[in-house]
């Protein structure tokens, strides 16, 4: 099971803050990205970030292992 | 001691995170401090709460990668970052930062980097509470 994350102004669009999506074997990110946005492509449009285990992740072709967590994130507004 | 690096919904001591950063060197002759505070107004509108949400994990990861860098990049002979995540009112502390050097040029800049680079690296988001609404703050001048 791969576990989505969603925060702030994304969890809002999203409403919720985590869902679990079946691992498949060969699975990358862009796999994750595209159902996401298929879904709710209001709230991935204001996704600037995106980490596979707490490390910020640009390729989206990164595979992705069992129990991976994803987090989708808008810019960040700390300080 | 409380450690260097901590994301809490309780406010913090200055005075406490200053004598902190003193202990660990009698070399210091140095130390800035930013302290972020929430403010009653934003972009012409009132603002009566500010309330946080972080990715905890990740942004104490980051956060303690942030004062390792600031450490060997301005030579630095401690620091803290400590940030609130909860929701505040006009005038409360949002965020503290402390950098302890042998000499003053050191430890302003690296208090200065530490927190441009806490506002674009660290996953945490402000939402204000306006008399309009709720809105998320995307920016980060």
């Amino acid at each position: 099971m791969i576990k989505v994350l969603f925060f702030g102004p994304v969890a809002d669009r999203v409403e919720t803050r985590e869902m679990d999506i079946e691992y498949a074997d060969g699975m990358t990110l862009h796999d994750i990205t595209h159902k996401v946005g298929m879904q709710y492509p209001g709230a991935l449009s204001i996704v600037s970030f995106i980490a596979v285990n707490q490390t910020q992740v640009h390729d989206k072709q990164t595979p992705l292992r069992d129990g991976d967590e994803i987090a989708f994130m808008a810019k960040f507004s700390g300080g | 001691m409380s450690e260097p690096v901590r994301i809490q919904e309780a406010d913090f001591s200055q005075d406490a995170e200053i004598a902190a950063l003193k202990a660990s060197s009698r070399r210091m002759g140095g130390i800035a401090t930013f302290l972020g505070c929430a403010r009653d107004f934003s972009e012409g509108r009132d603002v009566s709460e500010i309330s946080f949400e972080a990715y905890g994990s990740m942004a104490l990861a980051e956060m303690r990668k942030l004062r390792e860098e600031a450490i060997s990049k301005f030579d630095l002979l401690d620091a803290r970052i400590v940030h609130r995540v909860t929701t505040v009112q006009a005038g409360d502390n949002i965020v503290f930062i402390a950098a302890g050097a042998a000499h003053r040029a050191a430890a302003f800049d690296a208090c200065r980097w530490m927190i441009d680079e806490l506002k674009q690296r660290v996953p945490i988001w402000k939402k204000e509470v306006t008399p309009e609404g709720e809105s998320w703050v995307t920016q980060h001048p």
